[in-house]
């Protein structure tokens, strides 16, 4: 019961109390950061999935974020497309790109799979960057359209903080309800061993593109609401550093953990904003705190439970001292 | 005529940067044989070669060849502290499992690529992010004519370095005691252990040796393109981690090879189509590698980790 109390009181901290005291506050910048924030949040929920639940570990994640980010900025920018149409849009389009290029390299095992997503987001970035009839190259696409509904609301810090809200709401509960299901234990046993998962009668490349798929799906969200939101976007801010720190993320906040990797994502964008006094020695002080996380939470800020804990905390009445599992 | 001379001369163009490459990619290779982690520093160890090579040259101005000497032995030194404060704090267990095991992997991967970020911004902070002015007469650029060919000095320093470093490299391997503990730690840790091999001390020489190729690579770089500055490891790092990856992770040959080929093909894209594309190729032909040859070209049979 404490758990959905603690959502709530999540909820009504992000939706009531967040905004009104930054509209209160009036500023700007501080809307600029917490949009940052609800983006790389639906990424590293989105990282998490396949990283932290599936366990294929992604270098690439930057990439799909890109194609969403492109796709929205092109329809709104080419076809007037309403924000309601591009992010779903967004959404299909990297999904699609993702089991297309899943159907050769899910076959790839552990660390060829990383330098296989690797290729496939530098490739990706790379497309965007020199191919300048379609993407205007390293200008990128200005003028992309604010998320105002005529007649109903204009796009404005509020809309932008409230899309973001809800979308990042939208992808943790469907990221919730994937992982927490049997379709999430499924995930599960691919990642602590596939092999097994297989003689088990799991189909584990089908497996393995879906999650793919679903992962990719919210990246590109993410991605078309970092176009709306921004308004500009260069191909710049689709690079292997972004994939790298989408993982940092996950890793920090505690791999397959949703919790975690919220929290990570609130971590490393908002700690470089919070030691902005301190100038140029930012980026230093984000690396440390990222090394000292690594080295003395190694789990993570807020690891994922793992089954027997699990167990144990709700049997912890019937469960005896006498009766823990494995080596006295 | 004219085009087997261009031809010619942009083989040997793409051969001096891959075998830049190779230097790096033999560091990471080396690293990931022995702790099977990827050194995510190793770009910032060559970064950092070229900056204290040109800090060597800018106030003591010595003869070249003690400059790369001084390098290496910095490389050395910079490899300790690394495995020191990215890599030994991680390896808490000694037992196979927890070696080889994606727990570990990870953290290293992390942490090594958050020290790289401090480093990067560090070395940031002192010298600023432009590019550093190196002195005229230390710049390898000036060109040397045979036949029809034209050359600059700085192609057969890296040639020669190279050649070398890769001969010194295999003897080092195979004809002393270090050498066959390093194989021998790579091909079984456990194994190596109980036939009394120090694991640390082999780990310690191989982040050693590894990360000396990687600085005396920057300096070479530096020198021949004239450019040395904060964010340089980045691309040459990428690079020679895919040579390693198409190579086969473990094979020393087999990233060479792949790093001679990413060279020259990267040469001859830049020349015969944009500029911008270079890094496609390399990335397609990685992809392609991957797709058919799924654990490299060089790699042993498939492995299910």
């Amino acid at each position: 019961m404490t758990s959905k109390k603690t959502v709530a009181a999540m909820l009504i901290l992000m939706l009531v109390v967040v905004p009104a005291f930054l509209y209160w506050l009036n500023a700007s910048y501080w809307f600029g950061v917490a949009g940052t924030m609800m983006v790389f949040a639906i990424l590293a929920v989105s990282a998490n999935l396949i990283t932290g639940t599936t366990g294929l570990l992604s270098l690439g994640h930057a990439g799909f974020y890109g194609i969403g980010a492109y796709t929205a900025a092109m329809t709104a920018t080419a076809w007037h497309w309403p924000f309601y149409l591009t992010i779903p849009a967004a959404g299909l389009a990297a999904a699609a790109v993702g089991i297309l290029l899943a159907l050769p390299i899910m076959r790839l095992v552990g660390i060829y799979f990383a330098v296989a997503t690797l290729a496939v987001g530098e490739i990706i970035h790379v497309t965007l960057l020199n191919w300048v009839d379609f993407t205007h190259g390293p200008m990128g696409i200005s003028g992309i359209p604010g998320i105002a509904l005529a007649g109903v609301f204009k796009s404005g810090n509020l809309a932008n903080y409230f899309a973001g809200a809800g979308l990042l709401i939208a992808t943790v509960f469907a990221v919730h309800r994937l992982t927490h299901s049997y379709y999430g234990n499924a995930l599960r046993s691919l990642r602590e061993d596939d092999q097994c998962a297989q003689a088990m009668g799991l189909k584990v490349v089908r497996i393995k593109t879906e999650a793919f798929a679903f992962s990719c799906f919210f990246a590109g969200v993410a991605g078309a609401l970092w176009a709306h939101t921004t308004q500009y976007i260069s191909p710049g801010d689709f690079r292997f550093s972004e994939s790298i720190l989408i993982l940092a993320m996950v890793v920090v906040g505690g791999l397959g953990s949703i919790p975690g990797a919220l929290i990570g994502a609130l971590l490393l964008v908002g700690l470089p904003e919070v030691l902005r006094p301190f100038g140029d020695y930012r980026m230093i002080g984000v690396g440390l705190v990222m090394f000292l996380c690594i080295l003395f939470l190694p789990r993570g800020i807020c690891g994922e439970v793992s089954a027997m804990a699990l167990a144990r905390k709700h049997l912890n009445a019937a469960w005896k001292p006498s009766q823990q599992l494995g080596w006295r | 005529m004219m085009e087997t001379d261009f031809l010619i001369q942009q083989l040997i163009n793409g051969i001096s940067i891959g075998l830049v490459y190779a230097l790096m990619a033999i560091g990471f290779t080396l690293i990931f044989g022995v702790l099977n982690v990827v050194n995510f520093a190793h770009g910032e160890i060559y970064m950092l070669g070229a900056f204290v090579g040109l800090l060597l040259i800018t106030t003591f101005a010595p003869p070249l060849f003690v400059v790369i000497i001084f390098v290496l032995a910095f490389g050395a030194v910079m490899g300790l502290a690394l495995d020191r404060v990215a890599f030994r704090p991680f390896r808490r267990f000694r037992d196979e499992a927890s070696m080889k095991s994606k727990a570990i992997r990870e953290a290293t991967l992390l942490s090594s690529l958050a020290l790289s970020i401090v480093i990067r911004e560090g070395v940031e902070k002192i010298f600023g992010s432009n590019m550093q002015v190196v002195p005229q007469d230390y710049l390898l650029i000036s060109p040397v004519q045979i036949g029809s060919f034209s050359f600059a000095s700085g192609q057969f320093l890296i040639f020669g370095l190279s050649m070398a470093m890769l001969v010194g490299l295999q003897l080092l391997l195979f004809k002393t005691h270090i050498g066959r503990s390093i194989r021998a730690v790579a091909s079984n840790p456990a194994g190596a252990m109980y036939v009394g091999i120090h694991t640390e001390n082999v780990i310690m020489a191989t982040f050693a040796v590894g990360s000396m190729l990687g600085a005396s690579a920057g300096i070479v770089v530096g020198l021949y393109q004239g450019a040395v500055f904060p964010a340089m490891g980045f691309a040459p790092g990428i690079k020679a981690f895919v040579a390693m990856v198409m190579g086969g992770l473990h094979s020393i040959p087999g990233a060479v090879i792949c790093a001679l080929i990413l060279g020259i093909a990267e040469t001859f894209t830049t020349s015969y189509l944009a500029q911008g594309w270079g890094d496609l190729v390399a990335y397609a032909f990685l992809l392609l590698t991957l797709i058919f040859f799924p654990t490299g070209i060089f790699g042993a049979a498939r492995e299910r980790v």
